[in-house]
């Protein structure tokens, strides 16, 4: 398995920050790619190889997000089910959701996010300024 | 001649409030030049946070829509050679940015097919109605449920635009011949 996962940032897609080997991963910026299939698949093959070997260990989640559109939230809640489900057999999952505080659109999607969790540790935080 | 005319355009275009129009055939990298300008001339309004991220995100749902759905295309009879994977289709459709009063308003208009009109009324029809908690609802079932026949996307769009819209969505349709009508849709934000 790789120790990590490092894709740039651009204007449409988030920039991805997993690190496997100390069990933090990161995602931050915009999402509206062109074809979110092809974005999203790289992250799902990726996180699905780390969290298969997870076992009862920890891992801790950043979604730091400005922007999503409607065909990355599907992709984003996902990644949710992945580590919801990651955490129901054993793991111990803390997921943050960092909001911008001038846009409550954000907080109340991660809160709607947060509510599906049956398993995962879920944290709803504001951006540090 | 030629400068009057394109002056009358601007001129009925700009007494509606327009500020961006687009008409022709929209791309992906469409969305994102005209994306980019639309975030700078709102930076520039000073429009707070919260509207500038709405009114982006109407736009972005509005323009995908445009390019997955509209019915009048221009196709390659055959993929190019070298590049099998590249786009081979493309389609038409008219976006326009404005403003009425204190508010932005984003309107986007394509052909359809006629047999569309009716699921795609009864659907707007349902979220123009929905106060913003059955639409939290509804998009929180979209998100669950497997994308709709026919959906290039997660089916989540007119939901999206009603909830970032702070008055109920406006549409209409007309038809144009037997086969096909022309769509329009405006969320004021």
């Amino acid at each position: 398995m790789r120790d990590k996962l490092d894709i740039e940032g651009t204007s449409r897609t988030p920039a991805i920050a997993f690190d496997f080997a100390g069990n933090h991963l990161k995602i931050t910026g915009e999402s509206y790619p062109e074809d979110v299939t092809e974005f999203y698949g790289l992250v799902f093959g990726a996180l699905d190889a780390y969290l298969s070997k997870l076992g009862k260990g920890t891992c801790r989640f950043d979604f730091e997000l400005i922007y999503l559109n409607s065909s990355s939230a599907k992709a984003v809640m996902m990644l949710m089910d992945k580590l919801d489900a990651a955490a129901k057999k054993g793991a111990a999952v803390d997921i943050y959701w960092y909001y911008d505080k001038e846009d409550d659109t954000m907080q109340e999607l991660g809160g709607e996010f947060g509510e599906d969790l049956e398993n995962a540790k879920f944290h709803l935080e504001k951006m540090p300024d | 001649m030629l400068a009057s005319q394109l002056m009358d355009t601007r001129a009925l275009l700009h007494k509606q409030g327009v500020i961006f129009a687009y008409s022709g055939y929209v791309t992906e990298p469409v969305l994102s030049g005209v994306g980019e300008a639309l975030k700078q001339k709102l930076a520039i309004d000073d429009a707070d946070t919260k509207t500038l991220r709405s009114v982006f995100a109407v736009f972005v749902e509005q323009m995908q829509n445009i390019i997955r759905y509209s019915a009048e295309k221009a196709q390659a009879s055959l993929p190019p050679a070298s590049e099998a994977s590249a786009l081979t289709e493309i389609r038409y459709g008219i976006l326009t940015i404005g403003r009425e009063d204190n508010d932005y308003v984003v309107c986007a208009g394509n052909l359809i097919e006629r047999g569309d009109v009716d699921r795609l009324n009864t659907r707007l029809s349902r979220v123009r109605d929905m106060s913003k908690d059955e639409l939290k609802a509804l998009y929180k079932e979209q998100l669950r449920a497997a994308p709709e026949v026919g959906s290039k996307g997660a089916g989540l769009g007119f939901t999206e635009i009603a909830r970032r819209a702070s008055k109920p969505l406006e549409f209409d349709f007309v038809n144009l011949d037997n086969n096909r009508a022309f769509f329009a849709l405006k969320a004021t934000i």
